[in-house]
């Protein structure tokens, strides 16, 4: 099984190592957990039976100072374990963003781009942003943009609506879109575009009240039915889990709880993230 | 007058464990240099715990099992909401009742540098929320 969405951002070996790391977990991606050895991390995967996790950097440091894990960071984990897939991320305002990515990619071997409008502060719609698309199109890699809401500080909420990317889907329809939090508040939004267009995936990183099993059971069965995700997106759903907000093996058991066959399952938690991530091929 | 005090760390490997650590506690004293006094050992987080029973696997498991049968994971708890000190959702609180529970410190007497406990008396570090690296405390007291 594959998490398609987790942040490094409490490994207890880079504390030491890179000075600003802490002030980035705990003031700009807030989160208050101790920091754990990369065993912990590993171990929360075997705890969920996952063999596989994407890291997932955001490059906000115009706007925050730092970036939430930088390329080289990612790179550097995947250097130590196989079980990590790498991703990139680079600041769209940037004026060599595009050149920047191919070299992210080429260089660090990552495999996809991470965005996230919020809390890196641009806007979807800027030309500058559709350069990046472009380089991510001809690099054939997938682009994972945060939608929904975050739980970082001075992330508006008006970044993360979902139909603030179509003009983008629409415009790269080769280039495949991963959805995070399947876009909560607006589940239906991200839905429909998921629905609507093909390039659309989307994952389940998305817990914001009550328990992971319990948030679930009210979003993917009362609020949309389980039957849609079934029948029309089981080849667009890929299981994210937002480690370390959530810890894996317990957004693994709600999804598990949704009354989804075994061969949807298998597609969520496996084989729709290695069509993404071209892995096989 | 001795007071020694030693953080130890251990790393739990999965989400429920009972982990023997009487051999760490009984090494710490002996090496304390304290002949006679107390030892108190206690963990350090809120949803780990610290307890003494008889060291078999069946009461490890019987422990763990009926510690959850009391507090389930999927129950009606205030504590599942948005904790806006740790960035993240709190739906742990049945580990955390465990640990009310079962306790988090435990406490022996030391006699000729050795503790003094009964011959089935095990102390456990107990995850209930794992696998994490935990800390728990030992503390020597005496001459």
């Amino acid at each position: 099984m594959i998490d398609f969405h987790t942040h490094p951002v409490l490994i207890r070996e880079f504390t030491e190592k890179y000075p600003n790391y802490v002030r980035v977990a705990r003031e700009v991606f807030n989160i208050g957990n101790n920091f754990q050895p990369l065993e912990t991390f590993f171990l929360q995967m075997d705890a969920a039976g996952i063999e596989k996790a994407v890291l997932l950097p955001i490059a906000c440091g115009r706007a925050r100072k730092d970036p939430v894990s930088s390329n080289e960071q990612v790179a550097e984990l995947c250097g130590m374990s196989d079980r990590f897939i790498g991703f990139a991320s680079v600041d769209p305002m940037a004026p060599n963003a595009p050149k920047e990515l191919e070299s992210a990619i080429a260089r660090l071997g990552l495999k996809g781009l991470k965005l996230d409008a919020a809390l890196q502060d641009f806007d979807l719609n800027d030309p500058a942003v559709f350069a990046v698309y472009e380089a991510a199109a001809s690099l054939r890699i997938p682009v994972l943009i945060h939608t929904g809401m975050s739980w970082a500080p001075e992330t508006p909420l008006e970044r993360g609506q979902p139909l603030l990317l179509e003009k983008a889907i629409r415009r790269f329809p080769k280039l495949q879109f991963v959805l995070a939090h399947w876009g909560w508040p607006w589940v239906w939004d991200a839905t429909a575009l998921a629905l609507k267009y093909p390039n659309v995936f989307l994952d389940t990183s998305c817990l914001y009240y009550d328990g992971p099993t319990e948030f679930f059971q009210f979003v993917f069965s009362k609020q949309i039915p389980t039957t849609l995700i079934e029948r029309s997106l089981r080849n667009q759903v890929v299981f994210g889990s937002n480690y370390p907000r959530v810890e894996i093996k317990n957004m693994v058991k709600a999804l598990k709880s949704l009354s989804l066959t075994e061969g949807c399952l298998e597609k969520i938690f496996r084989a729709n993230a290695e069509r993404l991530l071209g892995m096989g091929q | 007058m001795i007071i020694k005090l030693e953080r130890v760390k251990v790393q739990s490997r999965k989400s429920e464990e009972a982990i023997n650590i009487t051999p760490k506690v009984d090494d710490i004293v002996e090496k304390s240099g304290v002949k006679n006094g107390v030892v108190n050992v206690m963990t350090c987080h809120t949803s780990s715990g610290l307890l003494v029973t008889e060291g078999i696997p069946c009461l490890e498991e019987d422990i763990l099992t009926h510690f959850s049968r009391l507090f389930p994971e999927e129950e009606d708890y205030h504590h599942r909401r948005y904790l806006d000190f740790d960035g993240r959702m709190g739906f742990n609180a049945d580990s955390h009742l465990k640990s009310i529970l079962g306790g988090i410190q435990c406490m022996f007497p030391i006699e000729n540098g050795k503790i003094v406990r009964g011959s089935r008396q095990t102390i456990y570090f107990m995850e209930y929320d794992g696998p994490l690296e935990r800390v728990y405390l030992v503390q020597v007291l005496g001459e």
